[in-house]
C-alpha cells in the first residue's frame, strides 16, 4: 500500500473528524476514503477511529499514530519540495453528481482551456469565454481543478466550512454568506419505464402520474420541497417518495423519475406537458470570488448552457388554471 | 378482513378506495326505510362547502308551508350585487328577475351562489340553525353566506382565483370546520332521509326538494356510482379548494332507497382531480352494496 497517502487521509479525516469533510479536502468520493482509512487500520493492526457513535472519534491508538503521521507527512512534504514537486495552486469545486460524466468532464477541459488560453494570449477572442480568460489570467493559470460529486445540501456545508471553493448548486438553497453567479434553468422531464402505460403518449402532464411513485435525487432538500409543491398544485401525490442517486427502482417499473433526456435501455423518457417543473442551478462561492472561482463560474455557465441544454433564467412561467364550473367557488 | 375471501371491514375497505384516489374521506349511509347503516368517520367534523344549501332549502320551504314568505315571489337580483360563482346566475351578466322558487331550483341543480345568498336574504341563516336545532341535527351550523366565505378566501389567499398553491390553501378558513359552515356525515344523510320521508316538511314541500335535489347537473361525483337508467340519483354537491362532497340519495328500482353523505379532502391541490370525484360514487356504491347485502 501506500503508506503516505493513506497517512495523509487518516491526518485529513482526524483533523475534520468527518469523513465527507474529508473527502472534499482531500477532492476524493467518500467511499474510496473510508475504504483507505479501514486498509491503513488493518496493515496498522489497530482501530483508528471510533464510529460506534453518531460522531467520528480518534481511538487511544489513532491519536498516538496522528502525531507519528504527521511528523512523517511533513518530512515527505520537505522532500518533495526540495525535489521541486509542489503542486500548483487547486481550486476545489463541487458539482451535482446528476450531472453526468460528460458535462464534469466537460467542465474540466472547458477549465483547462480558459487556462491554456491565456497561456497563449494571441489566441482569437472567444466572447464567451472572454470572462473566464481573464478571470484564469489573473489566477496565474496552472490552477488544478478539483472535482468532487456532492449534493447541493452537501456543497452549501461545504462551501461555509470553507472545505470548498466553487459550488454548481441547484435552488432554492440558502446559506448565510453564500454569493451566487447567474442562475441557469433547466426543465426536466419524466422518465418512465418502457413498459408504462404513459410511455405511449407524445407528452405527459404531471396530473397523470397519480398514484405512481416518485424517485427524487437525495441531498436536495430545496428542490425536493419545491418539486412536490408544484406536483401537488397539479393532482400528483406521490403514493412514496424515494431517494436514490440512479433509476434502477424507475427501470423496474416502480417509481419514475424526473430529470434530463436519457436513453438507456427499458427506460423512456418524456416532456412534461407546460414545463411545469423549473430546476434552477447557479455557481456559488462564499463571499468574494477568487479570480480562479469567477473563472469557473464563467466555464460553468457556457458548459451548463452547451453541454447540458441550460437557458438562462427568464421570468418565472405564469401558471394559469383554467376553471372549469363543476370545480369552481362552492360548486 | 374475515378469512377465506369474505367481506371486507369497512374502514379497510373505505380506506383503500379513498387512499386510492388521493383523498381522505368520510361518509355515512343510510336506509330510508330501515335506518341500517354503514358508518366511515361518520360523526367526523367536515367542511359543508355547497352541501349546506340543503339546509337552507328546507328551512326555505318550511317558511313556505307556514305562508312565511310566497314561493312564487318574484325578485330582481341586480346584477352588481351577484356573489361570484361559476354557475347560475352567478356566471350572468345583467340584473335577473326570478321567483324564490326558481332561484332555490338554480341552487340546486347548479349551485348557484347568488340564488343561495339571495335566498338567505329571505329566510335567514339564525332560522336555518333552529330548524337544525329543532331537528336535533346540532352539529351541523351555518353561519355564513357565500359572499362572506368568497371574501374569506381572498383575505386567506389575495387572490380572487381559487388558490391551488399548497402553502396558501393550507391557511384558508373556509377549510377549517371550526370557522366555516360545517356538519358531519350522519347528520347530512339524516336530513337527506327526512326529506325522502316527508318529515322535513310538509309532503308537498318534501316533494317539491326531491324534485330539484333530482334536478341536479353533475354526473361526475356520486352519480357516477350508479350508471343504470332505473336508477334514480338526487343530489348536492360542495365544492372548495381541496374539497369534494356530495350528499344525496339514491333509489333502486325495487324500492331500495338510500341517503348517503360523503366528504372528501385531497392531498392534491389541483382543482381538476377526477379520480377524486369518481370515488365519491364509488365509496357510494360500495356503502348501498353493504346495506343491500344484509339480510333483511
Amino acid at each position: 500500500m501506500d503508506l503516505v497517502k493513506h497517512l495523509r487521509y487518516f491526518t485529513v479525516v482526524a483533523e475534520e473528524l468527518h469523513f465527507g469533510n474529508a473527502a472534499v479536502r482531500l477532492g476524493m468520493a467518500q467511499p474510496p476514503l473510508s475504504q483507505g482509512i479501514r486498509r491503513l487500520e488493518e496493515e496498522l493492526g489497530v482501530r483508528l477511529f471510533d464510529r460506534s457513535s453518531r460522531q467520528v472519534r480518534l481511538t487511544e491508538a489513532g491519536r498516538a499514530v496522528l502525531a507519528e503521521a504527521g511528523e512523517i507527512l511533513a518530512r515527505v512534504d520537505r522532500l518533495r519540495a526540495l525535489a521541486g514537486r509542489e503542486e500548483g495552486e487547486v481550486l476545489r469545486v463541487g458539482v451535482p453528481p446528476d450531472l453526468g460524466s460528460a458535462v464534469i468532464a466537460a467542465l474540466i477541459a472547458g477549465f483547462e482551456e480558459a487556462c491554456r488560453e491565456t497561456a497563449a494570449p494571441e489566441a482569437a477572442h472567444h466572447p464567451a469565454t472572454g470572462r473566464a480568460k481573464a478571470g484564469a489570467e489573473r489566477a496565474g493559470g496552472g490552477v488544478r481543478l478539483v472535482p468532487a460529486e456532492m449534493w447541493s445540501a452537501d456543497q452549501a456545508a461545504a462551501l461555509t466550512a470553507g472545505a470548498l471553493d466553487v459550488g454548481v448548486l441547484r435552488h432554492p438553497i440558502a446559506a448565510p454568506g453564500l454569493v451566487f453567479g447567474p442562475t441557469l434553468v433547466q426543465h426536466p422531464g419524466v422518465v418512465l419505464a418502457e413498459s408504462d402505460p404513459l410511455a405511449r403518449l407524445s407528452s405527459v402532464h404531471l396530473a397523470d402520474l397519480a398514484g405512481r411513485r416518485l424517485v427524487l435525487f437525495p441531498g436536495e432538500p430545496g428542490l425536493h420541497e419545491e418539486t412536490l409543491a408544484e406536483c401537488r398544485r397539479h393532482g400528483f401525490v406521490p403514493q412514496e417518495v424515494h431517494h436514490a442517486q440512479t433509476l434502477g427502482l424507475v427501470m423496474a417499473g416502480t417509481a419514475v423519475a424526473f430529470g434530463p433526456r436519457v436513453e438507456l435501455p427499458g427506460l423512456c423518457w418524456r416532456t412534461l406537458v407546460g414545463a411545469p417543473l423549473a430546476w434552477r442551478i447557479s455557481a456559488a462561492w462564499r463571499g468574494e470570488a477568487g479570480p480562479a472561482a469567477e473563472a469557473f463560474g464563467a466555464v460553468a455557465v457556457r458548459v451548463l448552457k452547451e453541454n447540458a441544454g441550460m437557458t438562462e433564467d427568464g421570468a418565472a412561467p405564469v401558471r394559469r388554471v383554467r376553471s372549469r364550473p363543476a370545480s369552481g367557488f362552492l360548486a | 378482513m374475515t378469512g377465506g375471501g369474505g367481506v371486507r371491514e369497512p374502514d379497510e375497505e373505505f380506506g383503500g378506495l379513498f387512499r386510492a384516489a388521493g383523498v381522505i374521506g368520510f361518509l355515512h349511509a343510510v336506509d330510508v326505510d330501515t335506518g341500517a347503516e354503514v358508518a366511515y368517520g361518520a360523526d367526523e367534523p367536515v367542511v359543508l362547502a355547497s352541501v349546506f344549501k340543503i339546509a337552507l332549502l328546507v328551512e326555505f320551504f318550511r317558511q313556505a308551508d307556514r305562508g312565511a314568505l310566497d314561493p312564487a315571489e318574484r325578485v330582481t337580483v341586480m346584477a352588481d350585487r351577484h356573489t361570484p360563482g361559476p354557475t347560475g346566475v352567478s356566471a350572468m351578466a345583467d340584473d335577473v328577475t326570478v321567483s324564490l322558487r326558481d332561484l332555490a331550483y338554480l341552487m340546486i341543480a347548479v349551485s348557484d351562489n347568488t340564488a343561495a345568498d339571495t335566498l338567505i336574504g329571505r329566510v335567514g341563516l339564525a332560522a336555518v340553525n333552529t330548524m337544525l336545532d329543532g331537528f336535533g341535527l346540532v352539529r351541523t351550523r351555518v353561519e355564513h353566506d357565500c359572499a362572506t366565505l368568497f371574501t374569506s378566501v381572498v383575505e386567506d389567499s389575495g387572490q380572487e382565483d381559487m388558490p391551488t398553491d399548497p402553502a396558501v390553501v393550507s391557511r384558508l378558513r373556509v377549510l377549517d370546520p371550526a370557522r366555516t359552515n360545517r356538519g358531519t356525515p350522519r347528520e347530512t344523510a339524516r336530513l337527506l332521509a327526512m326529506i325522502w320521508r316527508d318529515e322535513a316538511a310538509s309532503p308537498e314541500s318534501c316533494a317539491w326538494m326531491r324534485r330539484l335535489l333530482g334536478l341536479q347537473v353533475w354526473p361526475h361525483r356520486l352519480a357516477s356510482g350508479f350508471p343504470y337508467d332505473d336508477v334514480a340519483v338526487s343530489g348536492k354537491t360542495g365544492t372548495l379548494p381541496t374539497l369534494r362532497n356530495e350528499a344525496g340519495v339514491v333509489e333502486y328500482p325495487d324500492g331500495g332507497c338510500y341517503a348517503v353523505a360523503v366528504f372528501t379532502r385531497s392531498y392534491g391541490t389541483a382543482q381538476n382531480q377526477p379520480r377524486a370525484d369518481a370515488v365519491i360514487g364509488t365509496a357510494a356504491r360500495a356503502a348501498v352494496e353493504r346495506l343491500r347485502s344484509r339480510p333483511a
